[in-house]
Parts: structure tokens; sequence; C-alpha cells
């Protein structure tokens, strides 16, 4: 089956720093998979290529088996990615609906801001992902950090994005919300999409994810399937920088 | 002697012989201009320079640009450059005193420019802006003897606009006195601005509801933004005051939409101060300078050393002044004047 | 009663705003035996107001976006100067049409310097502050260079009507035209944006809200008109009208709030002030946004130089001193936040509005100017802290 995303041997460097170096992984339709590795190991840069804010260096990104080249966030949308950052990126002085469709707008054919349709459907995807949340006209500054991410989440479900790529979804979350988007993450599987997952919570990487790829110094330490170790090994891989079971 | 002290006394010598020849080349005279960016102050420069070479000697300058702190970092640097007197038209007569000290320690004179600086080791050169409000006043006395007037003043930092206003008040007190004069509105105009000098004689022109029979403007920037609310209420030809003989303003008073504007030939100005700094250079006291004498009118009183000006107060009657003394062309004092009303000089 | 405010649709921010007005309007009134509330002071009021509101327009997006610019008042001073160039040395007033070139050149150079100014404000990513402080200097020095700092005038006869002097204004007719219409598109508004969110069953406030709003607003609009059709003009005799500057504010200020509340252009200007980084993963065209938020002010201030020039009949290239100051504070005061993101045009209009209104009514109290300079400053205060003070009261 043609993986949904496939890098091969992605690079990119910064002056002297290489901050991804000759990553290569996959990511399936319906499978999560989890971005594991300390601060600076090189996630948060990989996933920014891949969603189109840097260029690539060196390297492929596949999408449905077919070469892609990302000049600008607009273009890896145009491909089916949506990134969900960790600062969610939504624009605290702008409401639900501003948020959703930022860059997207749905005009009159007066060419003005059709703010009821956009309110309207926002109003149905924000109930598919969280249906007490209804209050979606008041300004994103005085939502709770549920409600944001649900905002967030409901922007890349609109737009009928394949792949997900979500960055510490639940790091400023209480449980109660934490398990509501794991939920919702449990259901985009369901529906078939694919999700790339960085978190440094080793429970929640192991209640959601199907294969984690460890990432160390830009490169890639091994990816190995959830059901196949245990939290040590994952760690393990994480600190030390080797593959399960010794040096690789 | 050593090799490096033959090299030494050698460049010694050299340096003596080379100070020796720029000194035979003249005094340097530094000028720190306030704002070189207002209007007339290019007319004084030429002037000055025009006045320096004829005495043989050089001109350096800076432009302070309306602050006071650059005018004091100005003059330093002029002091540093070798500067032997120094021209200062001053931004504010008290922010430049510790400019004038440092001149003072260093031993440089000191010409206060136009502007009072109330130091009583400086020679003063200015028209005499207090007989400049005396005939702003009369001129406008004399077309409106009787009725209610209106003061728009000049800049409240800058003490020309007190003496000015002090001269204008001296003329028409007797007149005020008896009753035939009525003050229905006095306003400062800060930093003598046009657009400041309109707004307010529009509500000067509300509160009486119009009843405002002449009006004594400080210069004519002010006087052009007190016409233009005049024309608002059409009430041209109301006699206006003006200082300074602007293009704009000989024009309006061709047009006699402006009764007065009071011209200090600036080039005498120039011309005088070149021509004392140079002598202040070669050594000349104040007191010596031909024209010089003691004055005390100051706001602190102190004795300077001053040399008066006279202005000329050009109305419609004599238009032909600036124009045959090449301050102004024809084509542009008569611009647009109507044939039926033309004053003698557009005939 | 900050719900029932919001509730009925009026944002409390802008309520509490034109309460103080009125409250300053009613102790000038007081103070003045009501010669400030007559029909002719009113109208030098109007006029008075149009060069820093139009300017504060600009202002609102700038500060909104994050930027700044403190070069306004020069660049009044460079493109007057341009414009009476254009009119008095180049062309000669009296040649037909000079003065509509002068104000097409005009706008040109405003747009010239702005797009200057944005070029490395956005594309070279100096901060604003910095940029538009040379701007200050640079500009003023350029005007004094157009005419080697004499004053140019006298500007063409058709011009001078801009400034809303005599015959400057729309006259009692057209003033009352262009009233009807407004109320009438005031109520078709309100209609047509029940209409909408009818359609998605959304959520809308009562229907006797929406009338109030639009009956309190289509009164203003016709009490202004009454009000400046009750002056007569001193040259006809009739009744002045609308001043031909107020025209153009308004113009301006239907456009821009236009623009700032309906358009993906406005929305994408307050995204970026929000969350900048956000305008950009979501893919907009940040910096474009920022060069076209310069140029636009460039274009204001030429179009207030039109306005002062024309009042003052001359082009002097001290022109402009200080309207910086006022520009932003009546911004500020009127609701934009230097935080960015928030910002209204009313708001803006109503923050010049209360600064020229304690200038003129002092002026008309013979307040000497050093008396007014505080007095003004420590209303200013009062009126920003009263304004947060009741707003954080209210959120309560």
């Amino acid at each position: 089956m043609t993986p949904l995303v496939e890098t091969r041997n992605l690079t990119k460097h910064f002056g002297g720093i290489h901050a991804v170096e000759r990553v290569s992984c996959t990511l399936h339709a319906g499978e999560v998979v989890g971005l594991l590795g300390h601060n600076g190991a090189g996630k948060s840069t990989f996933i920014k290529v891949l969603s189109g804010v840097y260029p690539a260096d060196e390297g492929e990104i596949l999408v449905k088996g077919e070469p892609r080249e990302f000049d600008s966030p607009a273009e890896a949308r145009e491909a089916g990615i949506e990134t969900i950052y960790q600062s969610l990126a939504l624009a605290e002085n702008l409401d639900a609906p501003a948020n959703l469709f930022l860059g997207r707008e749905l005009l009159t054919p007066w060419r003005t801001l059709d703010s009821d349709r956009m309110e309207h459907e926002a109003a149905k995807v924000i109930s598919r992902i969280n249906p007490n949340f209804t209050d979606i006209g008041k300004p994103v500054r005085d939502m709770s950090g549920g409600q944001r991410q649900t905002v967030a989440i409901a922007r890349a479900l609109y737009f009928n994005a394949r792949i997900l790529i979500m960055d510490e979804p639940c790091a400023a979350l209480g449980p109660g919300e934490t398990r509501m988007v794991q939920d919702t993450i449990r259901r985009l599987k369901d529906e078939g999409i694919g999700i790339f997952l960085i978190s440094h919570d080793m429970a929640d990487v192991f209640e959601v994810c199907d294969r984690v790829t460890v990432m160390k110094n830009g490169a890639v330490v091994d990816t190995v399937n959830v059901a196949d170790v245990t939290e040590e090994d994952v760690l393990a891989m994480i600190i030390l920088g080797e593959k399960r079971g010794g040096r690789a | 002697m050593s090799d490096r002290k033959h090299i030494a006394a050698g460049l010694a010598l050299a340096a003596l012989a080379f100070s020796q020849g720029a000194l035979a080349a003249g005094e340097l005279v530094g000028v720190s201009w306030s704002n070189f960016q207002e209007e007339r102050w290019k007319r004084d420069q030429l002037a000055i320079q025009q006045a320096l070479r004829a005495a043989g000697a050089r001109y350096i300058s800076a432009d302070a640009q309306g602050s006071n702190e650059k005018q004091l970092a100005d003059v330093e640097a002029l002091i540093t450059k070798g500067a032997t007197v120094l021209i200062i038209l001053a931004q504010d007569a008290n922010a430049v005193l510790p400019a004038v000290n440092r001149a003072k320690e260093a031993g440089i004179p000191v010409l206060a420019y136009d502007r009072l600086i109330e130091d009583a080791g400086v020679l003063y050169l200015t028209f005499d802006n207090v007989e400049v409000g005396r005939m702003q006043a009369r001129a406008v006395q004399a077309v409106k003897p009787r009725g209610n007037y209106v003061f728009i003043k000049g800049s409240p930092t800058d003490p020309n606009a007190n003496f000015l206003a002090g001269g204008q008040r001296e003329v028409l007190k007797p007149a005020i006195d008896k009753g035939d004069i009525r003050i229905v509105g006095e306003q400062y105009t800060e930093g003598w601005s046009p657009e400041v000098a309109q707004k307010n004689m529009e509500q000067i022109l509300t509160r009486n509801n119009n009843k405002v029979d002449a009006v004594v403007a400080s210069n004519d920037g002010t006087a052009g933004g007190v016409v233009a609310a005049l024309r608002a209420q059409n009430m041209v030809g109301v006699p206006v005051s003006g200082q300074d003989g602007d293009i704009a303003a000989l024009n309006r008073v061709a047009k006699g939409e402006q009764t007065v504007t009071v011209w200090k030939d600036a080039r005498e100005l120039g011309k005088a101060a070149g021509a004392f700094a140079a002598q202040l250079a070669k050594g000349k006291k104040p007191a010596d300078i031909p024209g010089a004498r003691t004055w005390n009118a100051g706001p602190h009183k102190l004795a300077i050393s001053s040399v008066f000006l006279k202005p000329v107060a050009i109305t419609r009657d004599n238009l032909k002044l600036v124009i045959d003394a090449g301050w102004a062309t024809k084509e542009q004092v008569c611009y647009g004047v109507p044939a039926a009303t033309a004053p003698p000089a557009c005939k | 009663m900050r719900h029932w405010l919001e509730k009925a649709g009026f944002d409390p921010r802008f309520t509490s705003l034109v309460l103080a007005l009125a409250l300053i309007w009613a102790a000038l009134a007081l103070a003045t035996d009501g010669l400030f509330l007559t029909p002719r002071n009113l109208y030098n009021l109007s006029i008075q107001t149009c060069v820093t509101a139009i300017m504060a327009c600009g202002m609102v997006y700038l500060i909104v976006a994050r930027q700044i610019d403190l070069s306004v008042g020069s660049q009044i001073a460079f493109t007057g100067m341009v414009i009476a160039f254009v009119q008095v040395t180049w062309l000669g007033p009296q040649a037909p049409f000079a003065w509509l070139l002068s104000i097409a050149l005009g706008l040109a150079a405003g747009m010239a310097l702005g797009a200057f100014q944005g070029f490395w404000t956005a594309y070279r990513g100096l901060p604003a502050f910095l940029v538009t402080l040379a701007g200050f200097l640079m500009f003023r020095g350029a005007a004094f260079l157009v005419a080697d700092g004499q004053t140019l005038a006298p500007l063409a006869d058709a011009y001078q009507r801009i400034g809303g002097g005599v015959h400057g204004s729309l006259g009692p007719t057209g003033s009352w035209v262009l009233g009807g219409i407004a109320c009438a598109w005031i109520v078709a508004q309100a209609l047509y944006a029940r209409r909408s969110r009818k359609r998605y069953d959304a959520a809308m406030a009562p229907a006797w809200a929406d009338a109030l709003k639009a009956l309190v607003t289509c009164a203003a609009v016709l009490a202004f008109v009454a009000v400046m059709c009750a002056y007569p003009d001193p040259g006809s005799g009739t009744g002045k009208g609308i001043g031909f500057p107020v025209l153009i504010l308004a113009a301006v200020a239907i456009v821009l709030a236009v623009v700032a509340t309906r358009t993906r252009f406005g929305r994408h200007v307050f995204a970026y002030g929000g969350n900048p980084e956000a305008a950009f993963l979501s893919g907009l065209r940040t910096r474009r946004v920022v060069m076209s938020l310069f140029i636009l002010m460039g274009a204001l201030s030429a179009l207030a130089a039109v306005i002062t020039t024309s009042r003052l009949n001359s082009g002097t290239h001290s022109i402009g001193q200080m309207a910086e100051l006022y520009v932003i504070a009546a911004t500020v005061i009127g609701g934009t936040s230097f935080a960015g993101g928030i910002g209204t045009i009313p708001g803006a209009i109503v923050g010049a509005l209360l600064i020229q209104t304690l200038d003129n009514g002092m002026v008309l109290m013979d307040v000497s100017s050093a008396k007014r300079q505080i007095f003004i400053g420590l209303i200013l205060i009062a009126a920003v802290w009263l304004d947060t003070f009741y707003n954080r009261r209210l959120a309560r």
C-alpha cells in the first residue's frame, strides 16, 4: 500500500547546524506515527519542512507516491497536509470561524467576507469534534486550551486534510481535555487520515500511536511498532540514540 | 641628537611653518544656525559669506535643526574645528548660554545674530525688533485708528515674539487707554505655524461674531494663516500686519489683503555680521565695534553691547523698494493683482 | 449594562467614548455660554478635525498591524509642497486643471514615501519605529528643498474650495440628499444583515435592538446635516451644508471601515496584528500586507496635505508639525491597542474629534496656549483612564 507520506533522506541545514539529517520515514492512511526525541532532535524542523515553511536542502517528499516540493505553507496545504503547531497558530483577537478560514475565507458575490456562512460551516465542523463547544463567536483569547485545540483541529478537518501533523497537542491540556483530543485522534484514524504526532508524554504516545520514529541530533535512530516495544525501550532509544537491542 | 630626535624636531618645525601658513590665510568664522530650514536664513548666509570673503576670512557652519542640545554640540564642534569667532543664531536665549560659556572659556568672541543671547560679553546684532513691532502697529493703526483689535503673536518660546508684542503694545497704548481700541483676542502661535494661526483666528472670529476690525500679526507666516481665516468669512481687506518680506506676503500687500510687511533686509544683517565677526576675530572688543551701544532692556536687564539695524515698513505705497533692491521681482510681487486696484509699483 | 449594550449591538468602548465626548461638549457649551455649540463653530470644528481624522484612519491599520508611522507630519509637509509646486511654480495656478494634476502628483508622492518606508520595514525587517523616525527627518528636509524654504502662494481658485472655506461646502440640497442616502443605506444594511443571518438560522440581536441602532445612527447623521445647513455661507448666504473636507473624510472612513471589517484584506491585517506567526503559517502574504499599509498611510497624508494647503491657500514646508502626535493620540484614544490586533475606524475619528474639541473650545474660551497644552494633556489622560476603568469594571 502506497504510504500517504514518505520522506527519503530529507535534509535541512542552517549554516553549520544539521537540523534534519537524511531522515527517511513513512506514514500510512489510518495510522498514527509518533515523532519522539529530545529538544533539538530535529522534530520541529522536520515537520516545518513537511509543511512548507522551510524548503528541503536535500532529499524527497512523496505524497501518495508522487514527489512534491513545497515553496510555502499554502502549497503544503494544497497537497492535503495540515499542521497544528504547538502554539496552535491562532490569532487571539479573532474568533473561531475567522481563524478556521484564515487565508481561505469564504466570500459573498460582492467579494466581501461571508461571515454568516463561515460561522455556519465552522459550527458544523466543530460540533463534530466537540459537541459541547457552541459559543464559537468569542475571540480565541477567551477560550480554554481544549477549545483552542478544537479550533485548530477543526481547521484541518474542514479543508479535508488527509495528512495531519500535530505538535504536542496535549501539552497544555488537563486530563479531561487530553482524553477528548485522544478520542478525536482515534476517530480521525478511523476516517483514514494519517497523523504525525510529536509528543513528550510517553503515556500519550503509547495510547494513540501505532508506530514511533525516534530522532536524535537530526537523524532517525529507528522506527518501531508500538506493540513490539515497552516505554523503557523507547526511552533508551531517545536518550542513548541506539536501536532497540543494542548498537545498530 | 639621535636620528629619532632629528625627525621629531624636523616634524615640529614643519608643523609650525604649516600652521603659520594657515593663520596667514585669514580668520575662521563659525556660524551656528538654530534652524536653517526656515525660509529667510539662506539670504542671511549668502550675505555673511560675501562679507567674510571681502574681509579675507573663511566660513564654516552647522545647523541645530531646532534642537538646543544639538546647538551646544554644534558650537563645540565649530570650536574644535578652529573657529576664531562665532556667530550664533540662538534656538533658545537661555538654553544657548552653556554654549556661549564654552566659547568664552576658549577665548572665542561671540556675535549674537538676530536673536538675543543674554550674556554681557557678546555683541548683539539685530534689527530693532521692538521697532519692528512699533512699525507693524503704526501701519495698522493708520488704516484703522478705532475698533476691535486682535493680536496674533509669535512663538511663546521665542523672545523676539515678546519684543514685537511689546513694541506693538507701546504704540497702541494711548488709543487703548482712551478706549478707541479694544483688544478682543490675543494668542501666541506655537512654532510660528500658519496652521495654528489660522485655527486660532477662526475661533477668535467666532467668539466675536466677526466683529474684528484689525489684526496685528507678528510675521508673514502667521499673517497668511490670519488672511486665510478672514477669507473663509469673506472678510479679506481687514488690516493685517506682518514681518519678513516673504514673497507671498508682498503679493498680499499688492493685492490689499495685507497692510504691511516689515522688511528686514537680511542681506544687510548678514553683511554687518560678517564684517563685525572679522573685526572681533582680530581682537576688537564688542564695545568698540562701530555703531555699538550699551543696551539693557532684555529680560534679565544685563548690559550688552548691541548694534540695531533699522527695518523698513513695506506697504502698498513703497513696494518698489523691494523690487529695486532685488529682493523680489515685479512678476512675483504683482502676480494676480487686478489692474483697477493695482498699487503704484505694479502699474 | 455592558451586556445590554452588547446585545443591542453597541460596542461598549465606542459608546463610552462618545459619552465622554458628549460630556466635554456640554462642559464647553456651559463655559462659552453656548457659543461652542453654534452651527458656525461646529462647522469649523468639523473642518478642523478632518486632517487629523483622515490620517488617524490610516494609523489604525498600521497600529493594528503592530507597526507605527512617526513621519506623517513630515509627509504632509512634503506632499503639500509638491502640490503647491505644481500649481504655483510649474504650471501656474491659472492653468486649467492644474489643481487636479497637482492632487494626483501629491498622492503619488505620498504613496512613494509610504512605499519607501514600507520597503525597509516589510521587506528588510527594520523596525517601523526607526524607519519612520528617519522618514520624519528626511521628508521634512525634502519639503524644505522643494522651494528652498519659500512659501508658495497663491494656489488655484478652484482648489481653494476644497478646504471648506467660502463656497467650500455641499450646500443645503446636496447635504440633505446625501443625508437621505446615508440613512437609506444604514437601514438597508441592517435589513440585509438580518436576512443574511436568518438564512443560516444564526443567533441574532433582537429586532428592537437593531432598529434602535439604525435609528440612533440615522438621527445622528440627520442632526449633523441639519447643523451644517444652519450655518450660512459668508459668500453665498445660503446654508453651508457639509464641508468638502468632511466629505473627503466620510469617503475615506467608509471605505476603510468596510475594508477593515468586511474584506479579506482587512481580516488579514487584523490576523497579522493578532499573531504575525499564525498569519504567516496560514499562508498570508504578510510582507505585502505591511507594505500596502504604509502606502495607504502615504496616500492619506497626501489627502490631509490637500486639505491643509487648500485651507491656507499656500504651501509652506512647516505644515504638519506635531501632526504625528495628535494622529497617534487620536487612534489610541479611539481604542486601538499598541499590542496589535484591535482597533476601529469610528473610534479613531471620535478620538480625533475629542482632541480637536479641546483645542477649539479652549481658544474659544480665550485660554492661553501654555495653559491649553496643560489642560489638553490632563483631559486626555482622564479620558483614556475613564474609558479603561469603565470597561474593566463592566468586564467583571
